[in-house]
């Protein structure tokens, strides 16, 4: 089947069951998406399809054939992502890290849909485990990240 | 002898070969074409590497074992530690750098192999644990950092044909101010690193004083690479030619794998290489990892009951934790005493006002986000290369050498990236893929890399302890206490991976009951060792995370039965501590003031505060933790946390590990449990197993008091007072005294 | 009235009484009749295609998700069966003569298959869907003794008993039960209809036994019809916590909107894009019906797409009516939704069939009863194992997760958003299920016939 991910187009054989996460982490080598639980429970494998924030470790490949995907690889070619990112590391939220990539990918879906989220919608889009505990941290960035946000 | 390697043929190597950290191709892309690179990229295993490992010398003195600095001043530390979210990296950069002279947002930090050279802690030993990794190593990683400035002045001296003593640096360079010349760490460095290293006692450290990053908020080095997914895990890892592979393990520990029903249909499978019998598991290697874990969910195993010789700790089929903490409850065996002051038993038996309860907690996951893997590889010459998230690669070098019969010069370790470990990454005998990694990859001749599923890694996970303690108090006619007595009913972590008691107590066992600083004359702490049949493991602050919560939570019950506000009952026992009363009236004033309730918050609910203390690894913390009820469950608005480690290193990083503990010890408080029915855990992922979600994280105002002790640990002190300040405000909220964990198996009113 | 009156009146009243309890007790003792009374097998002698089609047979009527439990023997016994008046267990039905039936005779087993008596004319309890195999032809019954008696091991495993206590344990008032409520014959071939249908029927209502959990019950805990002459026949019904909905031609509740070929679908794969297997239908499915031929499939399928459906009971026909759950934020349970539920069921509710199923249009969230939406919520799916493989994707548990309160709203929400309309879910009802109920296990449970 044939799949747009970050602006490039893949062939990939894969069963049309396969979740998106391992056909992007092991037939494509894109290893910043991360697997933690395969059960849409923690969100570290979170992945943009056409704009939105999915779980990739819930979403089979075969669902996604025609659409555009954006992993966090290509985070920094958005514009939004690339003020996540760097509002992520100003304010250096990251501890081990390994949430980080899905939490990025959430904040980034939230704020191109919404320049200016509210306290709740940032409640509701920022639901993504972190068992280091960064959550304060993250709440900070998005709080900075909201703040300057377009109107 | 220098290595010297034309990067655009490293990269292309490293692509083949070795799995890359990103960070350091980045660092390629930018290097000038045709730039020599001096000592860049040392595979672990190389020469100067190894002969530096090997060396015996005086800790933390072989500077070329640790350092490289290439043409452009970046300088690559191998860290003895591993990095796994605490900031050990960016505070050994910020460490070293200090006396070497070097910015440490130049620093390119990875975890050192293992090796005598990288044992740098007071203790000898070489772990990422017991929050120990700064303060065991200060002053040790500092000299190393003056040690290789030493030398780049002696070669900057020689190159620029002037006496050292004319010389001084300045970050990154070797200046001459005499003549206005200077020299670039990165233009010294090769001849630097070929220089002895300079007798330990020959250089000066700075003057605290004059610390330009030291005990500041510097920028952690990995922030940016874990904000882009460009930090790589072992999970994350690629090398030439590899499977994948994924297990089963059987339902309970300690059973073998009886017939195989279905191998002819697994095998026949898409994608699948090979089907394989391991000890107490089956696995599946393939070309994908999606396809090995389907696969072996499907292989049909007829589990055998363990047998009497059984190398793990069986798991009976009729275990019940439930049960289990019933029976450590009503557990009256003989008790071993760790402290006994005074005369505790007579007191309580005259006492006229006596206070006696009985705790426990509950078993716990590590629950870290990165599931378990290893990857193994042998070489053509029959070397073993392993990939494996550990916190002590010597002792996990020397079991795989244990297990594989190789010697262990033959064996290469590679530490990449923790994706969290909070104590997960011990050396656990059951509870590790990589010895399942190194057999398939002999049985299949191909390096193989295992991922555990979240499943199968929740059934094998080793456990966080149980306690059950029974407290007996006596009050003096003012009310104060005049007496206490714990005796606990459990199994330390230390005894459960021996699989006996030792002949001392086991520290991590009772830590947090012992070791307590309040004043009161007659106080009895004690264990009757209980042995389970869970597998146990150490949970970030060990042994401090269940007792703190017991023992901070009793006091509180000491205080309402003598009348004492349980803030001033802490001041009263610590009249005569200067350290922590200090602390107390800091998390008291952090807080606006010591404020009990229950009081009306301005939101309109009704609110209430407890405080509590400990002492772990070092470090004296104070919290105080406000909650309220929301439809039957506890909320923690706010935390207030002062923390006295002695002295710092990062501010930044500290705070952002108090954050990081009051989560864990607010998750462990409020909705963490393992239920094991029938020989199960019930939970085999996040569904079961809640960890804190972002929704129920309170607001945490850190306030850091140096002190000028000595040392202590960041990464787990912040956890255990939480638990029992949150217990104490829910009892003054609600009157409802918890005495167990998790409040969730409570309802409040 | 004087005594002697009394006594003589007495003494009359007595003879019909004596009779009626001598009719009586011959009735509830008596064994029913076999055609097979005379007819003697020889274990040796049977022909191994006969035990093949038995253990066929067996497949469709689903034998071992009852009589054999995870881990055990095949068949010998021991799954747990909840009633209101305590627990009775499956019996070993391995051939082991000892504490199995492998002394029962062709006749006996008949009786005890078709009949409910068991050797010792003691009443089976109609746990054993016996008025449903009642059904059975005299051909599928012979090829299933066959395979109980070649197909499967002898294993010597004692029966549990059951925790029912005196008097409630007695079991001849069964057989008055039977006598009102089952209909002992074997399926007769409706003339009128084709080959086709009459399979289906056949399957359906014997072997497949699928009115044990489809059709309604009444007081006497009898399904209130076992063919499609009545009209509660397979119309959806509570039991065990579970809704099994109407499997007639509902346009809501019921397979108005399957075509057959989905329906087969359905049943040989666990799922198709409007639904994929849970609740108890996870067992059916994994123990029985995947295993059924395409034939047999097709037929019940055309069987079940003949059955009317009732606009009046399963209401307005629903239509899908865009919306995101995002845009609700504002509404209860919408915030749950977005954060549990969304990443596969879609903030649109349209699933990701075949794999997630939609809960837009979803039974579910169209019959009145909730059980089954609550049911799963609260305990997750259990694994979905279609042709030796565990499915990729299941359903977590919420239980620890979710109060009573937000489970009740998040699915009074989605029982009410995209022109679903079921009613609203109560906290209670999903606190007195969450005490009843167990979390489904992440390990698939494979039970084996040999």
């Amino acid at each position: 089947m044939e799949l747009r991910i970050n602006q490039k187009t893949y062939q990939v054989d894969a069963d049309a069951d396969t979740p998106l996460l391992w056909v992007i982490r092991d037939d494509l080598g894109m290893t910043g998406t991360k697997y933690g639980c395969g059960l849409a429970q923690c969100g570290a494998c979170s992945v943009l399809v056409d704009g939105n924030v999915v779980r990739s470790c819930v979403t089979p490949v075969a669902g996604v054939v025609g659409r555009e995907v954006t992993t966090i690889e290509a985070i920094e070619a958005d514009e939004v992502g690339k003020r996540v990112v760097s509002t992520w590391v100003d304010l250096q939220v990251a501890q081990c890290g390994y949430c980080q990539s899905g939490q990025v990918m959430a904040a980034t879906a939230l704020l191109k849909q919404n320049p200016k989220p509210s306290d709740a919608q940032i409640e509701a889009a920022m639901v993504n485990l972190c068992r280091c505990g960064t959550y304060n941290a993250i709440h900070a960035a998005m709080h900075e990240l909201a703040d300057k946000g377009d109107a | 002898m220098n290595v010297r390697i034309d990067p655009s043929q490293e990269a292309s190597a490293l692509d083949l070969h070795e799995p890359v950290n990103v960070s350091r191709r980045r660092f390629l892309t930018g290097t000038a074409v045709g730039a020599l690179v001096l000592g860049f990229g040392l595979p672990l295993g190389s020469t100067r590497v190894q002969a530096a490992a090997a060396a015996t010398a005086e800790r933390g003195t072989q500077v070329p074992a640790f350092l490289e600095i290439r043409p452009d001043n970046r300088v690559r530390l191998l860290c003895p530690f591993m990095e796994g979210g605490q900031g050990t990296f960016t505070a050994m950069a910020q460490i070293v750098g200090e006396e070497l002279d070097a910015d440490p947002a130049t620093f390119l930090v990875e975890a050192a192999p293992p090796g005598e050279a990288y044992v740098v802690m007071d203790n000898g030993m070489r772990i990422t644990g017991g929050s120990m990794s700064v303060r065991m190593s200060y002053p040790v990683m500092r000299r190393l950092g003056a040690l290789a400035r030493a030398m780049l002045l002696q070669a900057g001296a020689e190159k620029l044909g002037v006496p050292v003593g004319e010389l001084t640096t300045e970050p990154g360079k070797v200046v001459h101010a005499a003549s206005g010349r200077s020299l670039a760490y990165g233009e010294l460095a090769e001849r630097a690193m070929d220089l002895p290293v300079p007798a330990p006692d020959t250089v000066q450290l700075r003057d605290p004083s004059q610390f330009r990053w030291i005990g500041k908020p510097v920028k952690r080095v990995d922030a940016y690479d874990k904000s882009t997914g460009k930090a790589l895990y072992s999970i994350d890892l690629k090398v030439e030619g590899m499977l994948h592979a994924a297990v089963q393990h059987a339902p309970r520990l300690g059973m073998t794998v009886g017939n195989v029903r279905n191998e002819d249909q697994v095998k026949a499978m898409k994608g699948v290489h090979s089907v394989h019998r391991l000890p107490g598991a089956v696995a599946v290697v393939a070309e994908r990892w999606w396809h090995a874990k389907r696969a072996v969910e499907a292989i049909q195993v007829d589990w055998q009951e363990p047998t009497v010789d059984s190398k793990v700790r069986p798991m009976p089929a009729d275990f019940s934790s439930d049960d289990w903490l019933k029976r450590l409850a009503e557990e009256k065996g003989p008790a071993r005493d760790d402290e006994n002051e005074g005369n505790v038993a007579s007191i309580l038996s005259d006492a006229k006002s006596r206070v006696d309860a009985t705790y426990h907690n509950q078993y716990l996951n590590h629950g870290q986000l990165e599931p378990p893997s290893a990857l193994a590889r042998f070489n053509p010459d029959g070397s073993l290369e392993v990939w494996l998230p550990n916190q002590a690669p010597d002792m996990f070098r020397a079991d795989i050498a244990k297990r594989t019969g190789l010697d262990p010069s033959r064996i290469t370790l590679h530490s990449p990236l923790l994706g969290g470990f909070f104590g997960r990454h011990f050396l656990y005998d059951s509870a590790s893929p990589y010895p399942q990694a190194i057999e398939l990859s002999k049985a299949v001749g191909r390096p193989v890399k295992l991922i555990w599923s979240r499943e199968e890694e929740f059934l094998r996970d080793v456990l966080r302890p149980v306690a059950a303690v029974n407290f007996r108090a006596a009050l003096d006619n003012d009310g104060w206490p005049l007496a206490i007595e714990a005796i606990s009913a459990t199994e330390g972590p230390t005894e459960a991976i021996a699989g006996k008691q030792g002949e001392k107590l086991d520290p991590t066992a009772l830590e947090g009951l012992s070791g307590k600083s309040y004043a009161i004359p007659n106080k009895r702490i004690a264990q009757i060792y209980v042995k389970g049949p869970a597998m146990l493991g150490y949970w970030r602050s060990v042994g401090n995370s269940l007792n703190d919560f017991f023992y901070e939570s009793f006091l509180d019950e000491l205080a309402d039965k003598g009348g004492k506000d349980p803030f001033e009952l802490r001041l009263h026992l610590l009249r005569d501590n200067k350290r922590l009363t200090t602390l107390l009236q800091a998390v008291g004033e952090l807080s606006g003031g010591w404020k009990r309730g229950p009081f009306t918050a301005e939101d309109g609910t009704k609110r209430a505060r407890g405080v509590a203390m400990a002492s772990p690894f070092g470090t004296q913390t104070a919290v105080i933790a406000e909650v309220s009820i929301e439809n039957g469950q506890v909320k923690v608005h706010d935390i207030w946390q002062a923390i006295d480690p002695g002295s710092i290193v990062n501010p930044a990083i500290v705070e952002a590990q108090v954050n990081g503990a009051v989560a864990l010890g607010l998750s462990q408080t409020l909705v963490e449990e393992s239920v094991w029915v029938d020989g199960k855990p019930r939970a085999r992922n996040y569904d079961l197993y809640p960890i804190l979600p972002p929704a129920r994280m309170a607001r945490v105002h850190v306030r850091v008091v140096e002190s000028g002790e000595k040392m202590g640990g960041i990464g787990e002190p912040p956890l255990p007072a939480v638990a029992p300040a949150v217990a104490n405000a829910v009892a003054t909220l609600t009157g409802q005294r918890v005495r167990s964990l998790p409040m969730s198996r409570h309802t409040f009113t | 009235m004087n005594n002697s009156r009394f006594a003589r009146t007495a003494g009359w009243l007595a003879v019909p009484c004596l009779v009626a309890a001598g009719l009586l007790a011959w009735y509830v003792t008596r064994e029913p009749a076999s055609p097979f009374e005379n007819h003697h097998i020889a274990v040796a002698d049977i022909d191994p295609a006969l035990v093949a089609r038995g253990e066929y047979v067996a497949r469709l009527s689903d034998c071992v998700a009852c009589h054999s439990v995870p881990g055990g023997a095949p068949f010998a016994g021991g799954l747990e069966m909840a009633t209101p008046l305590g627990a009775i267990h499956a019996t070993n039905i391995t051939p082991d003569t000892e504490t199995g039936i492998g002394h029962y005779s062709l006749a006996d087993f008949d009786r005890a298959v078709r009949h409910g008596v068991a050797p010792d004319s003691r009443r089976l309890y109609p746990a054993m869907p016996y008025p449903s195999y009642a059904k059975l032809s005299d051909d599928d019954v012979r090829a299933l003794y066959a395979f109980f008696m070649k197909g499967v091991a002898p294993v010597k495993q004692a029966n549990i008993q059951s925790e029912i206590p005196w008097p409630l344990n007695l079991r001849w008032p069964i057989a008055l039960w039977s006598g009102v409520f089952v209909e002992a014959e074997p399926y007769v071939a409706r003339p009128s209809q084709d080959e086709m249908w009459n399979r289906g029927a056949y399957l359906v209502q014997g072997a497949g036994h699928c009115g044990s959990c489809h059709t309604p019950r009444g007081l006497a805990f009898n399904e209130k019809a076992l063919d499609e002459s009545g009209a509660p026949f397979l119309a959806g019904a509570l039991l065990d916590g579970w809704y099994a909905p109407s499997l007639r031609d509902d346009h809501n509740t019921g397979l108005g909107r399957w075509s057959e070929t989905e329906i087969v679908q359905f049943l040989k794969t666990g799922r198709n894009r409007h639904a994929v297997v849970y609740g108890s239908m996870t067992e059916a499915f994994n123990n029985s019906t995947q295993f059924m031929t395409d034939d047999d499939l097709t037929a019940i399928a055309h069987y079940l797409k003949s059955l009317p459906g009732d606009p009046q009971r399963d209401g307005a026909s629903w239509q899908y009516q865009k919306v995101s759950a995002a845009e609700r934020l504002d509404t209860p349970g919408a915030h749950t939704y977005v954060t549990r539920c969304a990443s596969c069921h879609g903030l649109d509710g349209k699933g990701q069939p075949e794999w997630m199923p939609p809960l837009a249009g979803a039974t579910s969230a169209l019959a009145k009863e909730s059980a089954s939406a609550i049911n799963i919520t609260l305990n997750g799916s259990q694994r979905i194992v279609a042709a030796g493989v565990p499915d990729a994707y299941r359903m977590p548990a919420f239980r620890e997760q979710l109060s009573d309160q937000h489970i009740a709203e998040v699915l009074t929400f989605m029982r009410s958003a995209w022109g679903n309309q079921g009613s609203a879910v109560d906290a209670q009802a999903v606190g007195k299920l969450r005490e009843h109920t167990d979390p489904a296990s992440s390990s698939p449970t494979i039970l084996h016939m040999r």
